[in-house]
């Protein structure tokens, strides 16, 4: 490079000439690492299967214990709306090793990338984590109510209260979880913008 | 491109050797905290290790091991903002502070050195990466296919680099 000065070589020869402390991770050591390293990703899935199942075992002893159908069919719902929240946790969740191909993909391509991923979990939160147990929770509130006459009779202190502690729980997740989304998009904006100038 | 194990091992030796002491100006440059650094280039040697199957050749094997290194490192950027509030400012944004008579005894060099990382601590992602290309020698073309910006980006970049550098360290040359 023409304009490349004594200082500028200064700055590029003190940086790499600083003291380092050298790998000392042998091949055999990487490899432990690297089985670590999946087996944790493995107990880490694991914890959350554990969790799920948990509450799936929770929920089938209340199905089963149940006398009413309409609370067996709320305690249903519940457990069919946890599967699809685990499995989409599971599938398409932030908990996944680095791809083999990040080598293959420039830094914004890759950064932008998983921005994307991330901004699209958080910004869908209400589809696939709150949408799948409204059914079963409406369900249950509905079967609570009917269960206590008392309830549906005078709905605006129980029911609808109860309904609306729910609606507002779940507005307050999107909400924050959108906020947060907003963040990421400021970020691929960011990226863009650089990319739009280079 | 690995044929089988013994040409991975051979071939992850040889980018340990060349590149090892990079690796660790670059966690350096990602994370100040010693323990966690050491994390975070263990992260990086395993993804270079999982990933050198997928070797192609398609870049340089140096633009392939900086991608790697820079994408597991902004991840690992990624992780911390979400846990700790950071603000990062582009190159245009560095403020210019007075510069302070430097001796080239061994402490200050060492303080030149910290001044560098405190500086591109500041930096944004994309910022930072080609901050660190330039300082560990690599041209723009091969900082363009690491980065993914034009080379006439990098170009502009690298030019307020070494402004910023010139300004910051102009008595070390004057001495």
């Amino acid at each position: 490079m023409s304009d490349e000065s004594s200082q500028d070589r200064r700055m590029k020869e003190l940086w790499q000439s600083q003291p380092t402390e050298g790998i000392s991770m042998s091949i055999d050591q990487i490899r432990l690492s690297a089985g670590k390293f999946e087996r944790r990703i493995h107990r880490r899935n694991l914890r959350e299967y554990l969790a799920a199942a948990v509450a799936i075992a929770f929920f089938s002893f209340e199905f089963w214990r149940a006398g009413d159908l309409v609370v067996r069919i709320g305690f249903g719902l519940l457990i069919a709306g946890l599967f699809y929240l685990i499995w989409h946790m599971l599938s398409k969740g932030s908990s996944q090793p680095l791809p083999q191909d990040a080598g293959l993909s420039s830094c914004i391509e890759f950064q932008r990338r998983q921005l994307g991923h991330q901004r699209d979990l958080l910004r869908s939160v209400w589809l696939w984590y709150l949408a799948p147990l409204l059914p079963g929770m409406a369900v249950l509130l509905f079967a609570f109510g009917h269960a206590n006459p008392g309830h549906l009779q005078h709905p605006a202190f129980v029911v609808v209260p109860e309904a609306m502690f729910f609606g507002a729980v779940c507005i307050a997740i999107a909400l924050l979880n959108d906020r947060a989304a907003d963040k990421l998009q400021r970020q691929i904006d960011e990226l863009d913008n650089e990319l739009r100038k280079s | 491109m690995p044929r089988n194990g013994q040409d991975k091992e051979v071939q992850f030796g040889e980018i340990a050797a060349a590149y090892g002491a990079a690796l660790e100006r670059l966690v350096r440059v990602y994370e100040a905290d010693a323990e966690t650094r050491r994390d975070l280039l263990q992260e990086i040697l395993i993804a270079l290790w999982r990933s050198l199957d997928r070797f192609d050749g398609r870049c340089s094997l140096r633009n392939w091991v900086y991608r790697i290194a820079h994408n597991v490192a902004a991840s690992h950027v990624t992780r911390q903002i979400r846990r700790k509030k950071q603000l990062f400012v582009g190159l245009d944004e560095l403020p210019d502070p007075p510069n302070e008579p430097q001796s080239f005894s061994e402490q200050a060099k060492r303080d030149e050195i910290d001044t560098m990382y405190e500086l591109i601590a500041q930096l944004k992602p994309l910022d930072r990466q080609v901050m660190l290309a330039y300082l560990e020698g690599v041209d723009a073309a091969s900082t363009a296919e690491i980065t993914g910006l034009s080379a006439g980006s990098v170009a502009t970049k690298i030019h307020r680099i070494k402004q910023i550098l010139r300004n910051r360290f102009q008595e070390g040359e004057s001495r």
